[in-house]
């Protein structure tokens, strides 16, 4: 059992943990909670991750003048530069998945392990786990 | 937003970081433009030659960066928290309790406790009868035991 060192959300997860009345929200904010307390014990040890693709599909405008607070909740933004774009555009047509999470799959060659990534669609993320030969942990939102 | 929009909007604007700690995030969130400032740390000597060593070793590229590094993830940690307490101080209801957030740690770690959701319950409960300060990770252990004590 190795701690994980990134854990990544997805659209799905961002809504849920930005919208108070989403139905998953507590569930959500345990994640979140789960790695700043890690990280308040050891700083550094947990990233928390949002591809920028998926920040632009949840419409997650962190830097809004004021904003809430949840808002401001500290990501890692790992962007979609022409490196990824490419990683991205290869997975993309091996797997029918859209662009955000395409992208977050491109993301995690670049990002240490093991990784978890907060989904609503399992399936997904077991296709991804397959075609990159990587052992992702699923939290199921 | 999952939601309908009024309730998204009012959320978004209904409540406002501290104005100091909103410019601990911005400065946070910049990008380092490469402007650097000097300053006098006094370090201890065994960190400092652990970190030349480190530096040697190819394990960091100098003890500055060590330090920044060091100094950001802490300072990170801090905002973080910030953030939190100020959402549930706004949303007293959204904070989850210390057996949801030991459940999220379990997952995140892939541990075998996620399959005795109970275990990890009744260990959040009985932690912070002796403990109120536990953590997710506190409670995992004490679930571990739990789990060895009945196998």
């Amino acid at each position: 059992m190795t701690p994980v060192r990134t854990v990544v959300l997805d659209n799905e997860a961002v809504q849920a943990l930005l919208d108070v009345g989403h139905p998953k929200n507590r569930r959500a904010l345990a994640v979140i909670e789960a790695v700043a307390s890690r990280n308040e014990r050891r700083a550094g040890t947990v990233r928390l991750v949002v591809p920028t693709s998926v920040r632009v599909e949840a419409g997650w405008v962190r830097r809004a003048p004021r904003a809430a607070a949840i808002n401001r909740l500290r990501f890692d933004d790992l962007v979609l530069d022409a490196e990824t774009a490419d990683t991205a555009a290869r997975i993309r047509a091996a797997l029918p998945l859209s662009v955000a999470d395409a992208h977050l799959a491109a993301t995690l060659g670049g990002t240490p392990g093991p990784h978890a990534v907060v989904t609503s669609d399992a399936g997904d993320t077991a296709a991804i786990a397959r075609h990159l030969g990587l052992p992702l942990r699923t939290l199921v939102i | 937003m999952g939601g309908d929009d009024a309730r998204w909007y009012r959320s978004y604007y209904s409540s406002g970081v501290d104005r100091r700690t909103t410019r601990l995030l911005d400065l946070l969130d910049s990008e380092s433009d490469g402007e650097t400032v000097g300053t006098s740390i006094r370090l201890p000597v065994n960190l400092r030659e652990a970190a030349a060593l480190a530096a040697d070793l190819g394990l960091a590229r100098s003890t500055s960066e060590l330090t920044v590094g060091g100094l950001r993830d802490v300072l990170a940690s801090f905002a973080q928290r910030a953030i939190l307490e100020e959402h549930y101080r706004v949303h007293p209801d959204a904070r989850p309790d210390l057996a949801e957030v030991a459940l999220a740690a379990a997952e995140l770690d892939a541990n075998p406790l996620v399959d005795r959701p109970d275990l990890i319950e009744r260990a959040a409960r009985e932690i912070t009868m002796v403990h109120p300060g536990a953590s997710a990770d506190d409670v995992l252990l004490y679930a571990a035991g739990l789990a060895s004590a009945v196998a």
